[in-house]
């Protein structure tokens, strides 16, 4: 026989919505891999090539970055190229997170108002989505490394919880993103306007050991910079610079206590906003 | 024994972005609809007292049959019950897993085929993939599709789809069965079988909410009747007497 429930369930410290709904949606995986899957295949429906789009599209892409603005880095063009390749890659990642973010309640509208599942599922479903074309991307950059070896240090292993981490930040960013664009439709537009300054802001297709004054100090005050390092710099034989870990350590802990407070706040409404 | 009961509930819809109309003549009138309306001082509608005070207590066996004019709050009262929306005051208290069926169609993909969509679906309603490949057989044949499994949900007729969404809520023995309006967009002999259907489950002591503007249907599958009136119970009781009263009421 079923326990007997009461709803809405009681309520004893801030941030057990959150907490509750984080747990309960991933443990239901099955649920959102699925679901991701599905739209994968939705997405390259009928259409030849399927997902090798990804990665010749994005080879395409870096090569012709590569070439025009290989001249105006001091770096020799092999480590420009892969330089530019993880880095867009990682931007990517980091930015469709929010604008992925944004729309992933509103988007999953006829499920909110027709199903009781826990709303974290479509925030997994959403990043585990996004997996795709990064995992298609980095192939690119492996071949990119195979072919001009760059000098790869014990260091190397740093990716690992680097990209961990941006798992661990992508949850907290999509929810958040996701309530607050919910309720305040504004913010998907001005997401929109922000990124497209942060593709000059965040050093992707520059190199910011090369630049120094103001554009250095706004590489630096940029947390999409200290986040991409993280991930790069061991790809390419450098260290990651402490000030990093630091930024992204506290910019991690940041984006949770707001998704949780925000969750605390929101959440019971957001059948009503989507 | 299964229980869905409700103490007390009340919830007001939110709506945002309403300005006053700048044409709006003021008005002396006080219909019932206008009262459920509540405004601001700057007078901008923000909100519809959707439900108010609202109790009930069902429990195995039960069938309870919802009527109401359009925007008496059937369809909120399904969603608070089901879970989906949760009220601003009042509790719930259920023993049971919760199957819903409120919006046609809705939690669909339209580009998967029919057979994925049973897969999907009944993920998404919390059944594992074992319960799902063992009942799969059962969906198929009820929903009726045959060879129409085999396409793409986009290509069904809005019939098609309810019964496969019908043929899903109804295949894992729910516990608690909560049902909007639609049913009745289904053929004579589809009502036929799924009033059957319904019998079936409830005969094993489970819960059944129904709300339509059919009688005949509402008569055919519960023993119990609520009428719904300006978001309100006016008033519940056995299905015959309920719906004689509201009959009564509508001079019909």
């Amino acid at each position: 026989m079923p326990k007997l429930e009461t709803f809405p369930p009681a309520h004893r410290w801030p941030g057990q919505r959150f907490v509750s709904d984080i747990s309960a949606g991933f443990l239901a995986h099955q649920i959102w891999r699925n679901f991701a899957w599905e739209e994968i295949l939705s997405r390259y429906h009928r259409s030849a090539l399927g997902l090798l789009w990804i990665v010749f599209g994005y080879a395409f892409f870096v090569g012709g970055i590569a070439f025009f603005f290989g001249g105006f880095a001091k770096m020799g063009l092999g480590s420009f190229t892969i330089y530019v390749a993880i880095g867009y890659a990682c931007f990517q990642f980091l930015v469709a997170n929010v604008v992925d973010g944004c729309a992933v309640f509103t988007g999953s509208a006829s499920w909110i108002r027709s199903t009781t599942l826990p709303y974290s599922i479509y925030v997994y479903k959403s990043i585990f989505r996004s997996l795709l074309p990064i995992a298609l991307q980095l192939i690119v950059v492996a071949i990119a490394m195979l072919y001009w070896q760059p000098p790869l240090k014990w260091n190397i292993i740093f990716v690992i919880p680097a990209f961990a981490i941006f798992l661990i930040n992508a949850v907290a960013i999509q929810y958040l993103c996701g309530l607050i664009a919910a309720r305040y439709r504004d913010v998907t537009h001005l997401v929109g306007t922000i990124t497209r300054i942060l593709i000059f802001t965040t050093p992707i297709l520059w190199v910011r050991e090369e630049r120094t004054g103001v554009i250095g100090l706004v590489a630096d005050l940029n947390p999409l910079t200290h986040y991409i390092e993280i991930f790069r710099a061991p790809l390419m034989g450098d260290d990651i610079r402490t000030i990093s870990w630091f930024v992204v350590a506290g910019f991690t802990v940041f984006v949770w206590l707001a998704a949780a407070l925000a969750a605390d706040r929101m959440q019971r409404r957001l059948a009503f906003w989507v | 024994m299964y229980k869905l009961s409700a103490k007390n509930v009340s919830l007001v819809f939110p709506l945002y972005g309403n300005k006053p109309a700048p044409d709006q003549l003021p008005t002396n009138k006080k219909d019932s609809k206008q009262q459920r309306l509540i405004k601001n001082t700057s007078g901008a509608i923000i909100g519809v007292k959707a439900l108010t005070e609202v109790n009930l207590d069902l429990s195995g066996g039960n069938r309870l049959g919802i009527m109401g004019a359009n925007g008496s709050g059937k369809t909120t009262l399904l969603q608070v019950l089901a879970g989906i929306l949760t009220p601003d005051a009042g509790t719930l208290t259920v023993r049971g897993h919760r199957s819903n069926l409120i919006s046609i169609g809705l939690g669909l993909r339209p580009q998967a085929t029919g057979r994925r969509n049973i897969f999907l679906s009944a993920l998404a309603a919390g059944h594992s993939k074992d319960d799902i490949l063992e009942k799969k057989a059962d969906i198929e044949s009820f929903s009726e599709l045959g060879e129409f499994l085999e396409m793409p949900v986009s290509t069904y007729s809005a019939g098609m789809r309810m019964r496969l969404s019908f043929a899903i809520a109804t295949a894992f023995d729910p516990q608690i069965l909560i049902l909007d309006e639609w049913l009745s967009a289904g053929d004579a002999q589809f009502k036929q079988l799924a009033s059957k259907r319904m019998n079936n489950f409830v005969g094993s002591a489970g819960i059944l909410v129904f709300a339509s503007h059919n009688p005949a249907l509402l008569k055919s599958n519960c023993n119990l009747g609520l009428w719904m009136k300006d978001g309100q119970p006016e008033a519940l009781g056995a299905i015959d007497d309920v719906m004689a009263e509201y009959q009564k009421f509508n001079g019909t």
